[in-house]
């Protein structure tokens, strides 16, 4: 139930002298965005400070800034909390934000390329899947 | 709005701002608008004696008890906010430009104290409303809040969240923030709303690192430094938990949320196992409850508007967006048609109306005694519109794939379906089952091979089994023992092969042995005895004849095969059927009767 999720993130970070909590947020185009959750409403509209959106390829990742985020909430996946603590205590390797770019273009093409020899051998097969233009991206 | 500002001198107190009788404000017809008069009105009295007015008030405003906004907050966390949430003294520290906005929000944690003596918590009481209706201290809050007037068990005017535009009729709007004592009126636990399990412990967690490493924050984010922070208020918080608590109660908890029910009581079960055996302390699982609160109106949430076309989805803070009604108009296709499909179709609209018939069960197994005949009754009824949808008809063995019946039986749910009808229908209803099971078992399990899903119904029709008489066992083993049209084996031989057959063959034949043993009278029909004894040497016979490795181990190898065997069979065949059988031999050989 994401309402219980909802309340978690509300209810700590409840005063001043606490430090603020990063949240994780994925949204529903594959978008990873990090940040610091200011406001949230019944809908799950976010309201993220000093944004940061993550893209991970393989084992690395990069951090593009983005500065402020509202997010409308039909479009969140699933929002949480970050650990201070052990964020940066990961396997991941951070890179550039050119090379992450680099690496995600190269990836994508890949992709495509496989999806079209798929497509092509379903076509030899006489199938024909419809291009799912409104499902979610990932 | 002006004259609000008037009245709040007279008491003397500029923390207090007295409810009147305005026009509805911007907040009360908008739910968006959270506070219309920010950098508005404040901006006119703007002035030295103003903030000199807000000063004392801060001043005088003590560290609060934890009554104004903790409703929410688990004594855990509360320990862990320390001195709730008043930013009195670092208001200070701000701007005195910005102090009436501040003010404006940090309105609530003052105002509980204007209402007479400041409460304790205590636990809510059934007998007083906590607010006469004379009562009218009070004042306007930024929030669409109304108070709930009557006491607890019946909120009479309950809680309302009014969220849209609000007709200008309504009563007068007293407008409060939801102070503790408001808070209630909620049908809360004395210990208020729980968290989460694991929200609890990661809290739990925290405040104690929290504690021990107060010392050396992190220098990037010290207060002062992140003025953002407190963009959302305890209030607004609060506001949206409730929101969503409100979203989250139903009526049927274990229907609407049967995950997390089942769940939940999958860790009850585990925690007291351990606390069994560990003999730890008793913990118990901390359960998030949600307050009751009555949705005061009941909306459409689908309108139509006469002469148009479609509809106008209205959404309102307890649907969000509700998609518009798409029904279902296809009709039934008798004719044409996937047979397939339709069978599909059938299972899921009777296990619909199965899901029904366990939740009166349900029902009737929390009430008293007196009201279960009324529900027994609504049971047998519901029940018995299932079985009469089962179409259970005879049919011979060329039908048996046009079969209404054996179709459903055939997919996994059906199965499903019928073991779970099996224990609320009737005597007779259920032994039609078994027999119609039995007469096509080789069909059954033919079909099954690659599912394996017949054990699903090996429970209820052994406890069936257990209950039956002689003659009506003897009436269920003649369809394994009657050879099949074009099949070379008996169905009864078929059945070594398959798990489900082998152990309902046990199982009835156990029941016979244990029937005979007992001290009932048989009331056997004229022949029984005679087929009972002809089945019993024909499964002796094709036990013995039939390979080892060809038999199938039983879901459930019944004690008294034996003794039953003993009393018709020499003891060479006995040991033999012993050992194939695998059945764990008799107490001595001295004790046998044969």
């Amino acid at each position: 139930n994401c309402k219980h999720c909802l309340i978690f993130s509300i209810t700590t970070n409840a005063d001043l002298t606490s430090l603020p909590e990063k949240h994780l947020v994925l949204l529903r185009d594959g978008r990873t965005l990090i940040g610091y959750l200011r406001s949230i409403d019944q809908f799950a509209n976010l309201v993220l400070h000093q944004t940061v959106e993550r893209i991970h390829v393989g084992k690395k990742y990069g951090d593009i800034p983005r500065g402020i985020f509202v997010v409308r909430g039909e479009n969140v996946v699933l929002l949480g909390e970050i650990d201070l603590e052990k964020e940066s205590d990961t396997p991941l390797q951070q890179v550039s934000i050119e090379e992450i770019l680099e690496e995600q273009r190269v990836e994508q093409q890949a992709k495509q390329e496989s999806e079209k020899l798929k497509v092509q051998a379903l076509k030899e097969r006489g199938l024909s899947i419809p291009r799912a233009d409104t499902l979610d991206e990932y | 709005m002006l004259e609000e500002m008037e009245e709040q001198n007279d008491l003397g107190d500029p923390a207090v701002m007295r409810a009147v009788h305005s026009k509805p404000t911007l907040e009360s017809l908008d739910s968006a608008v959270l506070d219309s008069r920010i950098g508005s009105t404040w901006g006119e009295f703007e002035g030295d004696d103003l903030d000199k007015a807000i000063l004392q008030a801060l001043d005088r405003a003590p560290p609060m008890s934890h009554m104004n906004l903790d409703f929410l907050v688990s004594p855990a966390q509360r320990g862990y906010l320390g001195s709730p949430g008043l930013k009195c003294p670092d208001f200070r520290m701000m701007s005195p430009k910005s102090f009436p906005q501040r003010f404006m929000r940090q309105q609530s944690p003052m105002m509980p104290r204007s209402m007479g003596s400041p409460r304790p918590y205590t636990p809510p009481c059934r007998a007083s409303p906590l607010f006469t209706p004379n009562q009218s201290s009070g004042y306007v809050s930024p929030t669409p809040f109304r108070p709930m007037s009557r006491n607890i068990s019946t909120p009479t005017q309950p809680l309302a969240m009014h969220f849209g535009p609000m007709s200008p009729s309504l009563e007068p709007p007293l407008f409060f923030s939801p102070p503790a004592s408001c808070q209630l009126k909620f049908s809360v636990p004395s210990h208020m709303t729980q968290l989460h399990p694991q929200h609890q412990r990661i809290l739990n967690q925290r405040q104690q690192r929290g504690q021990a490493r107060s010392i050396s924050p992190k220098k990037a984010w010290s207060p002062k430094a992140d003025p953002y922070s407190g963009l959302m208020t305890r209030k607004e918080k609060d506001w949206v938990i409730k929101v969503q608590m409100m979203q989250l109660q139903s009526e049927n908890p274990h229907l609407d949320d049967y995950y997390y029910q089942a769940y939940y009581h999958r860790l009850e079960r585990k925690q007291a196992e351990e606390e069994l055996l560990g003999g730890r302390n008793k913990q118990e699982p901390p359960k998030l409850v949600t307050p009751y609160i009555q949705k005061m109106e009941i909306y459409d949430s689908v309108v139509r508007i006469a002469g148009s076309l479609g509809q106008v989805a209205v959404s309102t803070c307890y649907s969000p967006r509700r998609a518009i009604d798409a029904v279902h108009h296809a009709l039934q296709e008798e004719t044409a048609g996937n047979q397939r499909l339709r069978a599909l179709h059938r299972i899921e609209k009777m296990f619909l109306q199965l899901l029904e018939v366990e939740e009166t069960q349900r029902k009737m197994s929390l009430l008293p005694e007196e009201q279960h005949p009324r529900f027994r009754e609504k049971k047998n009824h519901e029940a018995g519109r299932i079985y009469q949808a089962l179409k259970i008809r005879a049919c011979d063995s060329e039908e048996e794939a046009e079969d209404e019946f054996l179709q459903v039986l055939c997919v996994r749910k059906g199965k499903k379906l019928t073991a779970r009808l099996l224990p609320h229908l009737a005597r007779e209803q259920a032994e039609e089952i078994l027999v119609a099971i039995t007469r096509h078992l080789p069909f059954l399990m033919r079909k099954d091979v690659l599912d394996e899903s017949l054990p699903v119904l090996y429970g209820p029709l052994s406890e069936m089994v257990g209950r039956m008489t002689f003659s009506e066992l003897i009436e269920v083993l003649q369809e394994l023992t009657r050879p099949l049209a074009g099949a070379t084996e008996l169905p009864l031989t078929m059945t070594f092969k398959n798990q489900f057959g082998i152990s309902l063959l046990y199982a009835l034949l156990s029941q016979g042995e244990r029937l005979l043993s007992s001290d009932v009278p048989l009331e056997p029909h004229s022949g029984d005895f005679e087929k009972w004894t002809d089945t019993v040497f024909l499964v002796a016979r094709e036990l013995s004849q039939v390979p080892k490795t060809a038999l199938v181990e039983p879901l459930f190898l019944p004690s008294n095969l034996l003794s039953l065997f003993c009393r018709y069979l020499d003891k060479q065949t006995i040991h033999r059927l012993e050992a194939k059988m695998e059945c764990s031999p008799l107490p001595s050989e001295a004790a046998m009767p044969c």
